[in-house]
């Protein structure tokens, strides 16, 4: 009796051991497909991109961007006549690209890049000891100097013609932003209040009809309107 | 007595009202006091509200100005005018940042953000104004803010995912990338276009970073990697995708044909829901008997019509045949440029092969110095001419049939066929009469 007992036990362990074995492989076909391949990528240095003036017109490999897009190495960048950005290369410098200008940017983890011109204006601005180097199709048009802690590259490649280092891209507006300097003054002109007091007259009478209202919860949501 | 009589009276009025009681001794006077009362009451409350409605009015007109103009003293006058208005704030950092004074603009969104803490796009603002700063910290919290606040909208997930993406975080940043993309589709093709960077090309690695499982993943994945040259992959792609646009499928085939990845392009073609097309062989013409309805929008390995000229004429004729029952009729009006093509098709050969191109013409009333033929050239390159055709004969009222050998180049994988003039001697060159084309085949010369 006691070793019949026994028997029972082990064929009752040896079952629970294989549908253990079982159930745990059921689990492990069930797992969803783990995101594994995020692993596969290698970190690497990934610029900003700030656009300076409006909200559409710059173009990253041909999709439409604004501030705060990503740019790998590789990208071609495009601005439009009224456009102008910055790319960011963190702590390795910058290349500010003014209106109408399209080139490509390579770049590799030290910050070493390479502008290649196809028109347009840029200035790169290389830290640290990143070497950035600009590029039309007549050849390279110039080369920053990394050991030096830092240094300036101002290039204009219009009409088959480089001008390198005449301010002519900082003229055009690479990396100017937008109205330095406007609205710094002292005030608003006389003219200027009179003419914004006519014009809240009929704000007024408009937002008496609308019955909207300042205050913290008033105005009109920015966001999107539709997600 | 009287005063009894006029207790009389008041006992009487007693059930209305104690008020009505003392009314009754000046009931006019009061009245008209009450209504003054209220009337002044009512009258210095619009006032007040037309006061504070002016006030945010102008406000926002100055915050207008302000932003137009990026002048800092507008945008100061509108925070004085109304100073619990988050937008007045708002403005004034969105002119400080104009004004390259990032920390100011910082400080006013954050006194932006606390006016009204509830606003998805201010927190967004900030979070990119801080990220610009190099406030990593502070912008993650912003982002997370603003996806709090929206968590279905796709712009603030798309900025999270870009800079989460810059902090090497790709797990995270695809995931908010993704979730964006499949909010509002615009974003994909920017979506795969950043995981093929991150990726370094990889096409595996691209598919999985993007999750590209839908058919519209695959789709927009498949055109980009025929615009990147990458034709085997694209109609791979294309293959697994289950259902696509005709308009996917018409760019698809533009792409690969540009590329001159012209097999592929024909596989994809050949899945435009036409028999004949699905069950047309390589090496073989499509509808050389001008069956089917000729179009101005073929895309790929059918007839393609040139629109170049007013003065030809191109129509399928049912009363004029070779084979079939229709054959195509082209009628010269005067002027045509001997150089463009009437009429031509793309077609898929090997390479260092012989070929033989068949068809039949006849014509009517023809009178010119340059007439039609055939002509077979390389589909790429510098589109070699290979071999073609005599000119068709002036006056043939019986159908003829013609031929001509042709040999492919060793890198020639796909040639076309057009229907066009020989050049004349002089200049114009006009044409008149009509022709009819049918029967077109080819062969392979063993």
């Amino acid at each position: 009796m006691r070793l019949r007992q026994r028997k029972a036990f082990k064929a009752l362990a040896a079952f629970l051991v294989f549908t253990l074995a079982q159930v745990y492989t059921q689990f492990s076909f069930a797992q969803p497909n783990p995101a594994n391949t995020v692993l596969s990528v290698q970190q690497q240095l990934i610029a900003r991109l700030t656009q300076h003036r409006g909200r559409q017109g710059i173009t990253v490999n041909g999709n439409n961007v604004g501030s705060g897009a990503s740019i790998v190495t590789g990208a071609f960048i495009e601005t439009s006549a009224d456009q102008s950005a910055t790319i960011n290369l963190g702590p390795f410098g910058s290349v500010a690209i003014g209106p109408n200008t399209g080139l490509r940017l390579d770049y590799d983890d030290q910050g070493n890049a390479k502008v290649t011109l196809t028109q347009g204006c840029v200035i790169v601005r290389s830290r640290k000891k990143a070497v950035s180097e600009v590029v039309t199709n007549l050849g390279s048009a110039g080369k920053t100097e990394g050991e030096n802690g830092g240094s300036y590259l101002d290039v204009c490649f219009l009409n088959g013609k480089a001008i390198v280092n005449q301010g002519a891209a900082m003229v055009a507006g690479a990396g100017a932003g937008a109205g330095t300097g406007a609205g710094t003054g002292g005030g608003i002109s006389s003219a200027t209040i009179i003419l914004i007091g006519l014009g809240a007259a009929g704000v007024g009478v408009a937002v008496l009809a609308g019955g909207g209202g300042g205050g913290s919860g008033g105005g009109t949501n920015p966001s999107p309107s539709s997600p | 007595m009287s005063l009894l009589n006029r207790g009389h009276v008041f006992i009487c009025a007693e059930p209305e009202s104690p008020v009505q009681m003392q009314t009754n001794y000046s009931p006019y006077l009061s009245q008209r006091t009450l209504r003054v009362i209220v009337s002044l009451i009512g009258i210095l409350a619009c006032l007040l509200a037309i006061w504070m409605t002016a006030q945010a009015g102008f406000s926002r007109l100055l915050g207008k100005y302000a932003t137009l103009e990026a002048s800092l003293p507008a945008a100061d006058r509108a925070i004085a005018l109304a100073p619990s208005s988050s937008e007045s704030h708002r403005v004034r950092a969105a002119v400080l940042y104009h004004l390259k004074q990032l920390p100011d603009a910082a400080r006013e969104l954050e006194l932006a953000v606390s006016l009204r803490p509830r606003h998805d796009y201010l927190w967004l603002e900030l979070a990119i104004i801080r990220d610009e700063l190099g406030d990593s910290a502070g912008a993650l919290a912003a982002f997370n803010e603003s996806v709090r606040r929206a968590p279905h909208y796709a712009y603030p997930r798309w900025q999270r995912g870009n800079f989460l993406l810059r902090l090497g975080r790709f797990d995270q940043a695809f995931a908010d990338l993704r979730y964006a993309a499949a909010s509002n589709p615009d974003l994909i093709p920017s979506l795969i276009d950043l995981a093929w960077g991150i990726s370094k090309r990889d096409t595996q690695v691209t598919v999985q970073l993007a999750h590209i499982t839908t058919s519209k993943m695959r789709a927009a994945f498949a055109g980009f990697l025929a615009r990147k040259g990458r034709a085997k992959e694209a109609r791979e792609q294309f293959e697994l995708a289950d259902a696509v646009s005709e308009l996917t499928r018409r760019e698809l085939v533009r792409h690969l044909i540009s590329a001159n990845a012209f097999k592929e392009a024909f596989e994809v073609w050949k899945k435009k829901g036409n028999s004949e097309a699905a069950e047309r062989r390589p090496a073989a013409i499509y509808d050389g008997g001008f069956e089917g309805p000729l179009t101005f929008d073929e895309f790929g390995f059918g007839w393609r019509v040139s629109r170049a000229s007013q003065s030809v004429r191109l129509a399928a004729d049912s009363s004029q045949f070779h084979s079939g029952s229709k054959s195509l009729l082209i009628e010269f009006l005067g002027d045509s440029s001997p150089d463009s093509s009437l009429v031509s098709q793309l077609i898929l050969v090997e390479p260092s092969s012989r070929y033989r191109l068949n068809f039949a013409a006849r014509t009517q009333d023809v009178v010119t110095g340059g007439l039609p033929l055939a002509i077979v050239s390389d589909a790429a390159g510098v589109f070699k001419r290979l071999g073609e055709s005599a000119p068709l004969r002036q006056d043939t009222t019986n159908w003829q049939v013609s031929s001509f050998d042709f040999r492919t180049e060793s890198g020639t994988n796909a040639v076309t066929l057009s229907i066009q003039r020989k050049n004349c001697s002089t200049s114009p060159c006009p044409i008149f009469g009509s022709i009819w084309m049918d029967s077109f085949s080819i062969e392979e010369l063993k």
